[in-house]
């Protein structure tokens, strides 16, 4: 090893001290907004840990290029050459070894949360969305036919299911307090579960290109305590389905397996 | 004048443009009227009349200009004039503008044309942020908005990065193999002549009825299966750019293992050639998949086919799979060679051996192997099998380590190396280590399902995007360009002007793209021509930087073009590098070599006294005859 | 386009030996195959993967979206009419084997009668297709099975055209007393030759796809 000749122990200290300052920055920002559902909370963690590897690594890259800047620029009119060092396998090694250590390690954690955000509960609650150019409209449970147009109300603290239908190109459903993202495909149906867990008023965008209208293609969003919300409902009066909603709702009822196909495991 | 008709050339190219897209027109009214449809009524998206002329017509372009003459006489076993036309080096700039098979003349024609459409594109990059230096459109419409970013995009990715990449391969190459030329010269000279009709597609789908494409470079169905008739110039152009990759790799590949100099083992070869070898075994399996896809969309378009039509049977999500499965092994089609530059320049100025040479090289294969297996890590939350998340996250990570093997062996290079920091390559080279980083780091971030769920189609792609491709490829475009400006041009550029240059990029890029990732997290979705105010502070800085960073690639045209022609005469190897290309006189003679030389030893010996990579014929021991060449018939 | 860019032999150095110019110095053979072989093959591999695109969509089409019937009623495909164009098309392989046989040997007329009898082979299945084609009832319009039939046969028929664009121009050069004994001589049949088997053993696969399965 040369590290006789080169001062490890200062250098790792510097990255340590770096880190520790760079994370302590990072971490008391809030990145992502408020956290009102139980995916955002479990998200943000996620997101942190990656913070605090990435913030490692990446000072680790920067002091060793600093140092290297430092001590090795040439002296001027030195025309002589570099030892002609080169490799050492066990360094090599560890470079190879170590990062596939923290990638598995972000990897497998990524893999629980994603598990856990997605655990169905009990008590769930069927919502139907129904987005095209440039509008959403959503249809609840119970009713026939009660559906909102631009506007959704859901009631708070309980794992609500999103079946996400598009009428004519593809569309993304995206409330970014929640921090849950799912496209809707035409032809198909998908699949968000949320299970909010503040009340109040949000902003639903729509995130997949989908024509000149794409960035006003925006739909609000109500989270209420469930009997507030039960009342809205039930003064929902019956509207007219589109043929869209109709044809969604026999689709559905006749033979589900080809609606839900690609959301199947 | 009718002689100036006959003989290859640009009225030759004009005239056969002009008949062949006639020849379209007059097939579609033929088949239609045969098939019964009325002749020219439209067929809303379809518009057949004007794109199969569009087909047609660039192959008649290419015919008169006379990049199949040779090919045609020697199908029809007409005696071959040896030189016809596909003249060798270039006498004066109008040599430029001809079918020309000089590896040398095709890499300059490569990397001016691509560097225009740089610049082409880096404009309607800056009206994207003249856009939205506010909330609320003022300067252009949401349409508008949408074909910008979407040509943006399109430019910069098939007709500057991926082709520049293949223009200084073109040019360095052959010399760092000991090659005369390229393996199928006129293969060659045709595949450059396929990429001015790409990148005039690109450009000319603004005088489309409808605008030019605005589905982003994505062009995902059913959005582009219904747009009106610019995304047809897409699909289209996607096809010349593709077929002018292909074409370049199949060149590559076949001059890399059948053209090395005696002696040059695979273990002994540049990794710039290890680079452009991995990157043309990408493009080779991997463009075809674009080209089905954007075949499948025309189909859609023209014939009404059902391949996305929701409707009568097709699978939207179908065209995602197969647009990733070329376009994630695209992005590293794009960043390949640029590892392979950093090597050159980083061992070069830093007097030292590439540190793991062999482990840099098969990081490379690893990346290659890799990337065809992640593809649906762009598809996250797109609706795809769920069960296919878990193991596409899993690989997209574990591209992190090959990566990171380049990145850690490139510091450990510079380590009781002789650093010189006089040349602005290596200012590039060094930032491009920084940036890079980032960059791949934000990526990695992106992989962990859960966290691209939220930020997935938000401004931190954007910066991610950015951060590979601007402070990734460009840099090291950047980079190679100024290593071997002396070699191409024979002359010295400013340095002065290039660290303008280095310094404005860099700040320009941190600037730009750095706060893109906040406003991404914070909830600002991309592709949007407005957005809400909360973000306007922050956009307006990214568009101050974004000017920035513009106005300084103006130093940079200005010192390239003012060093070309009156810098200082560079002698053969101003940085006293070892391979081959620098013991050549810059720029190097026609056929470049009198003599193939030989090769004895590891291209990156530096500080090993006596040691050599090649020797040139006449000095040295005498060198062995080659064995002859196998010349077809 | 792909086909513009089919490395044609020859496509390299090939005016290297022009004595009357100071031309290029012969470039090192530094691999036993070469080039123009070399090429062929590459190309291949991105010929297979353009198959390989649609044959992805086949799959997304047919298993993916899984209809109910497949082909649609009352559609079905002539499958003993396809099965004889596929003899046809496997037979053509052993008359080039023949050709290229022939001119190894060193008898040009064998190499001529090969050729020619591929040629003719080639043709027959295009007008064989075509009749087909005419005869289905259903169109490219016809549901997503039409969309794939359409594009998978004709893709591969696209590749058909231009095999026997090569093998014309063999044929040419061949009547024109072209080729010879010597390896290097008769690259001109052995890589269309190539090509050509390619071209069969993609119909195969094409129509165990598309027709059986
Ligand atoms: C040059 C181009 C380039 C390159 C090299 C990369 C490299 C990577 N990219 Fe990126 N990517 C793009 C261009 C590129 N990307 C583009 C254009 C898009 C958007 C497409 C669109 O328009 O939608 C995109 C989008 C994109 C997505 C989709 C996001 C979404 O749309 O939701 C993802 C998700 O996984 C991703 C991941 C990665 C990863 C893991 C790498 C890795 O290869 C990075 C590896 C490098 C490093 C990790 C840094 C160096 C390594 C070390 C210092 C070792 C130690 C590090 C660790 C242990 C973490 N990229
Ligand atoms: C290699 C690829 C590459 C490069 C180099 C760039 C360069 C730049 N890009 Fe690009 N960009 C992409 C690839 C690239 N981009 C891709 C793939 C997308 C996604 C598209 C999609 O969503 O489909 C994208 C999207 C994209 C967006 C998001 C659009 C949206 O989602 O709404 C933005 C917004 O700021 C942007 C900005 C910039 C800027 C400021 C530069 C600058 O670096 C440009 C600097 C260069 C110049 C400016 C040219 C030189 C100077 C002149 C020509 C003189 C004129 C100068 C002045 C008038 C000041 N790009
Ligand atoms: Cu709907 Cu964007
Ligand atoms: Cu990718």
């Amino acid at each position: 090893m040369f590290s006789n000749r080169i001062p490890i122990a200062k250098m790792a200290a510097a990255v340590v001290v770096l880190s520790a300052v760079t994370c302590a920055i990072m971490l008391s920002i809030n990145w992502n907004g408020a956290e009102d559902s139980t995916a955002a909370p479990k998200i943000d963690d996620l997101m942190n840990i990656a913070i605090v590897l990435s913030t490692v690594i990446f000072w680790i890259v920067m002091v060793a290029l600093a140092y290297a800047l430092h001590a090795f620029k040439v002296k001027p009119g030195d025309e002589s050459d570099g030892e002609p060092i080169h490799g050492n396998t066990r360094l090599e090694i560890a470079w190879t070894l170590v990062p596939t250590v923290i990638v598995l390690f972000l990897g497998g954690y990524s893999w629980k949360v994603l598990d856990d955000i997605e655990q169905p509960a009990d008590r769930q609650l069927t919502v139907d969305v129904f987005s095209q150019q440039y509008a959403w409209s959503f249809g609840y449970p119970g009713k026939e036919y009660a559906y909102s147009q631009g506007v959704l109300h859901v009631p708070v603290n309980r794992q609500i299911v999103f079946k996400m239908h598009a009428q004519d190109v593809i569309h993304s459903f995206w409330v970014p307090q929640w921090r849950i993202k799912k496209d809707n495909v035409p032809g198909i149906t998908t699949t968000a579960i949320v299970t909010p867990t503040k009340t109040g008023t949000y902003q639903l965008i729509c995130t997949e290109l989908c024509g000149f209208g794409h960035a006003s293609m925006r739909a609000k969003v109500v989270v209420e305590p469930e009997a507030k919300w039960e009342k809205w409902v039930a003064g929902l009066k019956e509207k007219v389905p589109t043929p869209f909603m109709v044809s969604v709702k026999q689709d559905t009822e006749t033979n589900p397996e080809p609606l839900e196909r690609v959301e199947a495991e | 004048m009718v002689a100036a008709f006959k003989r290859p050339g640009w009225y030759r190219a004009l005239l056969g443009a002009l008949i062949a897209a006639g020849l379209g027109v007059g097939l579609v009214v033929v088949l239609r009227s045969i098939s019964g449809l009325s002749a020219f009524q439209s067929e809303q998206t379809g518009y057949p009349q004007v794109v199969v002329p569009l087909i047609m017509a660039p192959l008649g372009f290419l015919l008169g200009l006379g990049a199949f003459d040779y090919w045609l006489r020697w199908a029809f076993g007409l005696p071959t004039i040896p030189e016809d036309h596909a003249m060798h080096g270039a006498k004066s700039w109008k040599d430029y503008f001809k079918v020309n098979t000089d590896h040398k003349v095709i890499g300059i024609q490569y990397i001016v044309t691509t560097f225009f459409f740089f610049f082409v594109g880096g404009l309607m990059a800056m009206l994207i942020r003249a856009e939205l230096a506010q909330p609320g459109t003022q300067i252009v419409g949401a349409n508008t908005y949408n074909s910008l970013f979407s040509t943006h995009a399109v430019l910069m990715i098939f007709v500057f990065v991926i082709p520049v990449f293949a223009g200084i391969a073109n040019y360095v190459l052959p010399l760092m193999i000991g090659a005369p030329d390229m393996a199928f010269p006129r293969l060659n000279a045709l595949s450059f002549w396929l990429l001015p009709i790409a990148g005039l597609l690109f450009v000319g789908s603004f005088l489309a009825p409808g605008g030019a494409f605005d589905a982003g470079w994505t062009g995902y169905a059913p959005l582009s299966t219904g747009a009106p008739l610019g995304q047809s110039f897409f699909n289209l152009g996607v096809q010349f750019a593709g077929a002018s990759s292909i074409a370049t790799a199949l060149n590559f590949l076949v001059t890399i293992i059948t053209m090395r100099a005696p002696g040059m083992t695979f273990w002994r070869m540049p990794l710039l050639v290890w680079a452009n070898l991995s990157t043309s075994l990408l493009v080779v399996a991997a463009t075809p998949f674009i080209a089905g896809a954007q075949f499948m969309v025309l189909f859609d378009r023209i014939m009404h086919t059902n391949f996305f039509q929701f409707g009568a049977g097709g699978d939207v999500i179908s065209y995602q799979h197969i647009f990733w499965f070329y376009s994630h092994p695209a992005v590293y089609i794009m960043i390949l060679p640029g590892f392979g530059i950093i090597s050159e320049v980083i061992s070069t100025h830093a007097r030292k051996p590439i540190f793991g040479y062999r482990l840099m090289a098969l990081a490379l294969i690893g990346i290659v192997v890799l990337s065809y297996s992640v593809w649906a890590h762009h598809m996250f939350v797109a609706g795809m099998f769920s069960w296919l998340r878990v193991p596409m996250m899993l690989t997209t990570l574990l591209i992190a380590v090959p990566t990171g093997i380049k990145i850690f062996s490139w510091l450990g290079t510079l380590y009781f190396g002789k650093i010189h920091t006089k040349s602005t390559a290596m200012l590039f080279a060094l930032a491009f280590i920084v940036t890079f980083t980032i960059g791949g780091i934000s990526g990695v971030m992106l992989g962990m399902v859960p966290f691209d769920i939220h930020v997935s189609d938000t401004y931190f792609i954007v910066a991610h995007i950015h951060f590979v491709l601007f402070g990734g490829s460009v840099f090291t475009i950047f980079a190679g360009i100024y290593h071997w400006f002396p070699k191409m041009t024979g002359r010295m550029y400013d340095e002065k002007l290039g660290r303008v240059h280095f310094w404005g990029t860099l700040l320009g890029t941190w600037g730009t793209f750095v706060p893109m990732h906040w406003v991404g997290m914070d909830g600002m979705p991309r592709r949007v021509a407005d957005y809400a105010g909360q973000f306007g502070n922050w956009n307006l800085l990214i568009s101050c930087f974004a000017f920035l960073l513009g106005a300084i690639q103006l130093v940079f045209l200005y010192n390239m073009i003012v060093s070309w022609r009156f810098g200082p005469k560079a002698e053969a190897n101003p940085w006293r590098a070892n391979s081959i290309e620098w013991l050549v006189s810059s720029p190097p003679p026609i056929y470049n070599f009198d003599e193939i030389p030989r090769v004895v030893g590891g291209p990156y010996e530096f500080g090993i006294p006596g040691a050599r990579h090649a020797i040139m014929p006449g000095e040295g021991a005498e060198v062995p005859a080659a064995q002859p060449t196998v010349v077809g018939h | 386009m792909e086909s513009a860019s089919v490395p044609l032999p020859q496509g390299g150095a090939g005016h290297a030996a022009e004595a009357h110019h100071h031309g290029p110095p012969e470039a090192n053979q530094s691999s036993r195959i070469d080039r123009q072989t070399l090429g062929i093959l590459l190309f291949i591999i991105s010929e297979v993967m353009l198959f390989g695109a649609f044959f992805a969509s086949y799959f997304f089409l047919r298993v993916v979206v899984n209809p109910a019937d497949w082909p649609p009623k009352p559609f079905e495909l002539p499958v003993a009419v396809a099965g004889m164009n596929t003899a046809i098309l496997v037979s053509s392989s052993f008359t080039i084997h023949y050709a290229l046989e022939s001119i190894r040997k060193g008898n040009k007329q064998g190499m001529k009668l090969g050729l020619v009898l591929t040629w003719l082979l080639g043709l027959t299945f295009l007008f064989i297709q075509i009749n087909e084609y005419v005869h289905l009832g259903f169109s490219a319009r016809t549901e997503s099975f039409g969309t794939i039939f359409y594009s998978l046969t004709g893709l591969h028929g696209a590749h058909v055209f231009v095999g026997l664009m090569l093998l014309t121009f063999a044929t040419i050069r061949a009547f024109r007393g072209h080729f010879d004994k010597e390896a290097e001589d008769h690259l001109g049949v052995e890589v269309p030759g190539i090509y050509w088997h390619f071209v069969d053993i993609m119909w195969i696969v094409v129509f165990a796809t598309v027709y059986i399965l």
